[in-house]
């Protein structure tokens, strides 16, 4: 029953909002609120409020799982020919026998320059490749995304490389979320079989300073072709 | 317009696109507003998997009725939470049993905010956490724990060893302190 006292049906709202009564007594305040504007206002103001809680939460990662299991209960999921568009697999496999032939093509015609590739993947998720690398011949770098990850909105992604142990990871630049990235060799400098390459999560615009201040999102070493 | 703002506005573009049948805002708008729906799932729940079945069910229920946002009643990412609270609540009534975290404390907010966080907390909802200092622990306690754990005011009572009566009072009078503070 729905109290006639003004402050006494107040209470009952900010009390229904939180989750406080049992579920026939919830069903019957869904009840009035989906006929008393005035009530239902209310109700939504309460919500907006404790948005301000809930967002002193920090934002978890998201299982990749997850998106593929609500695209496919929702019925938004790729289609077989998209999928197979989409996957980072059959890239890997595609780009790789691409860089195989070129690399067969060329060998005879000069000396080789070394061409390199990175997968680079989640700390601990080998399976869940999320950029793929490559330096071409002539040692530009490109910067490929293989699937698409959330990233905190206030945060920027930083691309760095580690060459030499002694002095550092060295900035290779922002990433644009989902963007592929062609950095000129000149920025890229020399690479080498086993160079480390990785993207961490960092301020808005950048580490402050030289060095990678957030946790590291994707890394991997350089291989030869 | 600040970040917050831009970013209700946002959402509240893609929900609006996503009843117009717009798969890519409907991603967008996981991509957005999950991660931190995550986290408020895991925090009421204390397990992954049961956290991982209400934001798929609350997203999915999003798409196929995300013509009945309003956008008038409210923003789009309270209408989430709604939502995801509304099965998360489910689920924990139907479960029999319930598991009492780390239960909210004088030092809640926690200590040492990041730049984000205090960020995020530099707007009109700033209010509400404020007005939450404002109470006693006493009453901040009980709704805080009604709020993030999904406890009735019979497991709050038996969590805390309060008599039922005592812990009704506590919560309604802070409610009524909040709903002054908050002028609602």
């Amino acid at each position: 029953m729905i109290p006639d006292d003004p402050q006494e049906r107040q209470l009952l709202i900010a009390e229904h909002v939180l989750g406080l009564h049992d579920p026939q007594r919830r069903q019957e305040i869904d009840a009035w609120l989906a006929q008393d504007e005035e009530a239902s206002r209310l109700a939504g103001h309460w919500q907006e409020h404790w948005l301000g809680a809930a967002e002193l939460l920090e934002p978890a990662p998201l299982p990749s799982r997850l998106w593929r299991r609500i695209a496919r209960q929702a019925g938004v999921a790729p289609s077989r020919w998209q999928w197979v568009w989409q996957s980072p697999v059959v890239w890997r496999t595609v780009s790789a026998s691409l860089l195989v032939v070129v690399a067969l093509l060329l060998g005879p015609l000069r000396q080789p320059a070394p061409v390199y590739t990175v997968i680079l993947q989640a700390p601990g998720e080998a399976a869940a490749p999320g950029w793929r690398v490559t330096v071409s011949a002539s040692g530009d770098l490109q910067l490929i995304p293989l699937q698409e990850v959330a990233y905190p909105r206030q945060h920027s992604v930083q691309f760095w490389t580690l060459q030499d142990p002694a002095r550092g990871p060295r900035s290779l630049g922002l990433v644009e979320r989902g963007q592929p990235v062609v950095i000129p060799a000149s920025q890229v400098g020399e690479v080498k079989s086993g160079q480390l390459f990785e993207l961490t999560l960092e301020p808005p615009g950048g580490s402050p300073g030289d060095r990678p201040t957030g946790p590291v999102l994707f890394i991997g070493r350089a291989v030869a072709l | 317009m600040d970040d917050i703002s831009a970013d209700l506005e946002a959402g509240n573009a893609l929900m609006q696109a996503c009843a117009g049948g717009d798969r890519q805002a409907f991603h967008q708008l996981y991509l957005n507003e999950a991660p931190r729906m995550l986290a408020f799932a895991r925090r009421f729940t204390g397990e992954s998997a049961c956290a991982d079945d209400a934001l798929q069910d609350t997203f999915v229920q999003v798409w196929k009725n995300a013509h009945r946002f309003r956008h008038e009643r409210g923003s789009a990412r309270a209408w989430l939470y709604g939502l995801l609270r509304y099965r998360l609540l489910n689920q924990q009534r139907r479960s029999s049993r319930y598991e009492v975290g780390h239960l909210p404390d004088e030092s809640w907010p926690d200590p040492g905010l990041s730049p984000e966080q205090c960020s995020l907390a530099d707007n009109d909802r700033k209010v509400m956490i404020e007005c939450l200092k404002t109470l006693r622990l006493e009453r901040r306690r009980p709704i805080l724990m009604a709020y993030y754990m999904g406890l009735s005011y019979e497991q709050i009572a038996d969590s805390l060893a309060v008599p039922l009566g005592t812990i009704k009072s506590r919560i309604r009078s802070g409610l009524k302190g909040l709903q002054e503070c908050l002028r609602l």
